[in-house]
């Protein structure tokens, strides 16, 4: 039993290292966000859209997508006379286009984030409703990981208890952590 | 060095336990929430009221930070949407762990009305697991709960390095973990690569 949960263990700690390092580390940006100096690009262009690809907001996205390597979610947007403007995003990237019927110009004005950042925005990222098919694998990991990380727990604990010698410091170590967390979360949930 | 970095990451885990659940439950329960502009606030599950006077010079901006601050709502973390009702009163929301809080200034009766609209356990959790050291309400449960989840932070991400440094020192060649590791690293890279 010892080393069928030793080996269900290391499966799920190999299985969740990356999705676990990414948690990890976007939650200390979180902490640390003041401290830190997170990269990001921005470059503009403008490109020439025909009139009859522009019809709707959706139209449109859909062509620049198409046709100028545009990828991701669209949002925002809003319709005002002849001008259109819509955001498509993806974790890491977000480009904001306005695009006018008359010139049929549309200029897109595209942030990049760097490394961090996007790890910050995959851990915010859930749900299975995302247009752009990698954010809903992203919450499919996330999701699976933290699932994952029950069964990490519930293993690393029967781990613990078959070390004999361990019982007694580890009883006192988790029974300390649990009366500070939990007086601490019943007292928020109570206030 | 192996025994002590085995003491350290059961020990580690031991201590952190209640924030990975709660972590745990974010996660799980994240799947579930409405997509943007679908969400629904609880409904109304109290109400409170209190004497205000508000200064006639201030603006409505002004005016919400002082009855939210006379307000002194329990694990408030800030409030948003100032606006006049249809009957002309400021109105605006406030977010606390526990739910959203709508409050209104009723001008001629120089009173505040407080519209509870508590949230469940999911969402309880949720905001909890954002709290650190430097973020959070300002109340000492909650200023509490931070410095364990920063800490518990910290301890995961050294339980994820030393669990590969344990997998490492004691079953370097398993065929299957080496495997595993393989397919775990092409599918990480490649969706990264598919999202960048």
């Amino acid at each position: 039993m010892f080393r069928l949960m030793r080996n269900i263990h290391l499966i799920l700690g190999q299985l969740f290292f990356f999705y676990a390092m990414l948690f990890a580390a976007s939650s200390l940006v979180f902490i640390y966000r003041p401290w830190l100096k997170l990269p990001r690009s921005e470059h503009e262009q403008t490109v020439r859209v025909a009139a009859e690809t522009a019809r709707t907001p959706r139209a449109l996205a859909f062509e620049l997508m198409r046709n100028h390597r545009l990828k991701g979610e669209l949002g925002n947007i809003k319709q005002e006379g002849e001008t259109i403007q819509f955001m498509i995003a993806r974790p890491g990237t977000r480009s904001d286009v306005r695009y006018s019927a008359s010139s049929g110009e549309a200029k897109i004005r595209t942030r990049r984030d760097g490394f961090l950042e996007t790890l910050v925005q995959l851990h915010t990222n859930h749900g299975f409703w995302h247009d752009f098919l990698p954010a809903n694998a992203w919450s499919l990991l996330s999701f699976l990981g933290s699932v994952g990380l029950f069964l990490l727990g519930a293993t690393g604990i029967y781990l613990w208890f078959c070390h004999h010698e361990e019982r007694v410091i580890g009883f006192v170590i988790l029974g300390l952590g649990l009366v500070y967390s939990l007086t601490t979360l019943v007292l928020s949930r109570t206030a | 060095m192996y025994d002590w970095m085995k003491k350290i990451h059961m020990y580690a885990g031991l201590l952190s336990f209640m924030a990975f659940v709660v972590w745990g439950v974010t996660g799980i329960d994240a799947i579930f929430l409405p997509r943007p502009g679908e969400w629904q606030p609880p409904l109304i599950s109290g109400h409170a009221e209190f004497p205000f006077e508000g200064g006639g010079n201030l603006d409505d901006k002004k005016l919400a930070k002082a009855i939210y601050e006379a307000a002194n709502l329990a694990m408030r973390g800030g409030y948003y949407d100032i606006r006049r009702d249809e009957a002309g009163h400021l109105a605006f929301t406030a977010f606390t762990v526990n739910g959203q809080r709508d409050l209104t200034y009723l001008e001629e009766q120089r009173r505040v009305r407080i519209d509870f609209r508590d949230g469940d356990l999911g969402s309880f959790f949720s905001s909890m697991h954002t709290g650190h050291s430097r973020r959070g309400p300002p109340d000492l449960p909650a200023r509490l709960w931070g410095y364990y989840n920063e800490f518990s932070t910290w301890a995961f991400l050294f339980m994820v390095l030393s669990g590969i440094y344990l997998w490492v020192a004691t079953r370097p060649g398993m065929r299957w973990a080496l495997i595993l590791g393989g397919i775990t690293t092409a599918t990480t890279l490649l969706l990264w690569v598919m999202t960048r």
